[in-house]
């Protein structure tokens, strides 16, 4: 009965939509607020086997920061994140653009792009680990139609094994950004597509100053799609090369991983997995704020 | 005039012609990949072999009778089908509050939300397994992976619903309260029949989600409640091994969510251009 009228007490204002949303925000807060302070709390301390409370104060970060192992996940992290913002936009944004010149069975095409997405991360890897793969992948196969000094071999080389990660992922995400931006350019008024022919303005241009500044809603949806599939790269590095050749692969979620699991490591792991935290918090929530935060004070 | 027809003449070739490159391109590794599943083990190794082949159902048929397929893809299903279930009935509510009694902080209630999809689960995989193993007993079982799975894809399907609902004026919902309609009856009769299509493409996407996950599945199951994503991994060999048999169970595994995506590209589409468009 209540509903926009303006009362004295806020606690109070829309009590069923509050209630409504209870299960969900609690869920959340004890399945994640409670994990998040337990890896925290034990992330000081010297935790083998099992969590232990016994303080060593901040060793394990110490540690941490002096492993090569941890540098290696970290600068890979950066590459593969960088490049594959750069390269999802850039190449979602093309394809949307191409789709957009009103092609015919648009739908099958959109469809076959956006295949890929179905694929889980596993699937992903390995067909990628077997694409790449030198003796029968796609190397191989240029090779045997003539061209014989072709090398492709990215999960082979210690340099630019990332980079193979990197081809995965965006053949897997790419179809999903090209669609959101299709979305965006489909509604975005036709006139001004017959303003900017009358004056001549050529395509390319229209789409750089025009388009894209209007998509701006469009872009930040997909910034958000882009950055949960950055962080989730482990599930593609452990299907794909296992962090190898040597350490050439490892992923900061890798190294939480393994020293939990493998090396029987937990201070390490939480240190570890404390610091990705401290990294989210400090980089994305700020941005996320200021972008969805911000508007409705408007 | 001449140049308009010319370019446009150009353009009707160029750009369909680049657009079925650029499709062939993207659709070559599932090719690939149906293609090895029907090879031996020996040939999916060898180039020389990559089209002409004698195809043979030996991966398909040792993987139902050595691997129990099945047993892992009624996992998948019911596992899936029941997250995507809750999720729905939970984040209805929610959506529905967010959208018709929005207060002050709703918009930082949804970003908090959708922040936690950035949250790296490793931080939080040891904590569950040594709860879940340890003190709740339930590591293992349908019901955890139901949990967890509901759990982690609530962001993006409140998300998605929240947009859908927003789209509904708000007169219709304040008229059916002025008729004393209660909440209840609100969502059930109002909202989710004018919202059907946004909630279908929800429970679409979600079981999507569900289906695929294999970080948690993988790790907080070992035997009674494995999904498909734990028959892949159980299956990875060395390199170079049963590359066939890895190819047929990778098929299987995503086949049935492949072809449903064919038969609701529609919603599949609506539902992944949720907020997009404007």
């Amino acid at each position: 009965m209540a509903t926009g009228a303006t009362k004295p007490f806020g606690l109070f204002r829309n009590m069923t939509a509050k209630i409504a949303a209870i299960p969900m925000i609690l869920t959340a807060l004890v399945v994640f607020a409670g994990g998040t302070i337990w890896t925290v709390v034990h992330s000081f301390t010297g935790s083998k086997l099992l969590p232990k409370l016994n303080w060593v104060g901040l060793d394990q970060y110490e540690r941490l920061w002096n492993s090569n192992r941890w540098i290696v996940s970290i600068e890979n992290l950066l590459i593969f994140g960088v490049f594959s913002l750069i390269f999802s936009l850039v190449i979602g944004f093309t394809l949307a653009a191409l789709l957009d010149q009103k092609i015919r069975f648009e739908n099958t095409f959109r469809t076959i792009i956006l295949y890929p997405f179905a694929m889980s991360f596993i699937v992903t890897g390995l067909v990628w680990q077997w694409l790449l793969n030198p003796e029968f992948g796609i190397q191989s196969i240029v090779r045997d139609l003539g061209w014989t000094g072709f090398d492709f071999d990215p999960l082979y080389n210690q340099d630019i094994v990332i980079y193979g990660v990197l081809i995965a992922a965006l053949w897997q995400g790419t179809g999903l950004i090209m669609v959101l931006m299709l979305a965006g350019m489909r509604g975005i008024d036709q006139d001004i597509w017959k303003a900017s022919r009358v004056d001549g303005i050529p395509a390319w241009k229209t789409y750089l100053f025009i388009i894209i500044p209007m998509m701006r809603p469009v872009f930040i949806t997909t910034l958000v799609i882009i950055a949960s599939g950055i962080v989730k790269v482990f599930d593609l590095v452990v299907a794909q090369t296992s962090g190898g050749p040597g350490i050439a692969s490892e992923v900061p979620a890798k190294y939480v991983y393994d020293s939990m699991f493998l090396r029987q490591n937990l201070g390490q792991g939480f240190a570890a997995s404390t610091m990705m935290l401290l990294a989210v918090v400090i980089i994305i929530i700020p941005w996320a704020y200021l972008e969805f935060g911000g508007k409705k004070r408007d | 005039m001449a140049a308009v027809t010319e370019r446009s003449r150009l353009s009707d070739f160029m750009w369909p012609a680049l657009a079925w490159i650029v499709a062939l391109v993207f659709f070559f590794p599932i090719f690939w990949l149906v293609f090895t599943s029907f090879k031996t083990d020996a040939d999916a190794v060898k180039p020389e072999h990559l089209f002409f082949f004698t195809p043979t159902l030996e991966n398909y048929t040792n993987m139902t009778e050595n691997y129990d397929y099945w047993r892992f893809a009624t996992n998948s299903v019911i596992t899936s089908t029941f997250a995507t279930l809750f999720a729905l009935a939970v984040g209805v509510p929610c959506a529905y509050a967010m959208a018709f009694n929005p207060s002050k902080h709703t918009k930082d209630i949804l970003m908090w939300m959708l922040s936690t999809k950035m949250l790296p689960a490793a931080a939080v995989l040891y904590p569950m397994t040594f709860l879940t193993k340890n003190f709740l007993g339930i590591f293992d079982t349908h019901f955890l992976v139901i949990l967890v799975l509901c759990l982690i894809n609530l962001p993006i399907a409140i998300w998605m619903l929240f947009t859908y609902f927003k789209e509904i004026p708000k007169e219709i919902i304040e008229a059916s309260k002025m008729d004393g309609v209660t909440t209840w009856g609100e969502i059930k009769d109002i909202l989710i029949p004018l919202a059907w299509g946004g909630v279908a493409s929800t429970a679409l996407l979600t079981f999507i989600f569900c289906w695929n996950e294999a970080y948690w599945t993988v790790r907080l199951t070992t035997v009674d409640a494995a999904t498909l994503s734990k028959l892949i991994e159980g299956n990875r060999a060395p390199e170079g091994l049963f590359f066939g048999r890895l190819a047929a169970v990778s098929t299987a595994a995503v086949g049935p969510i492949v072809v449903l995506g064919w038969f609701c590209q529609k919603q599949l589409v609506q539902g992944l251009t949720f907020g997009a468009v404007k």
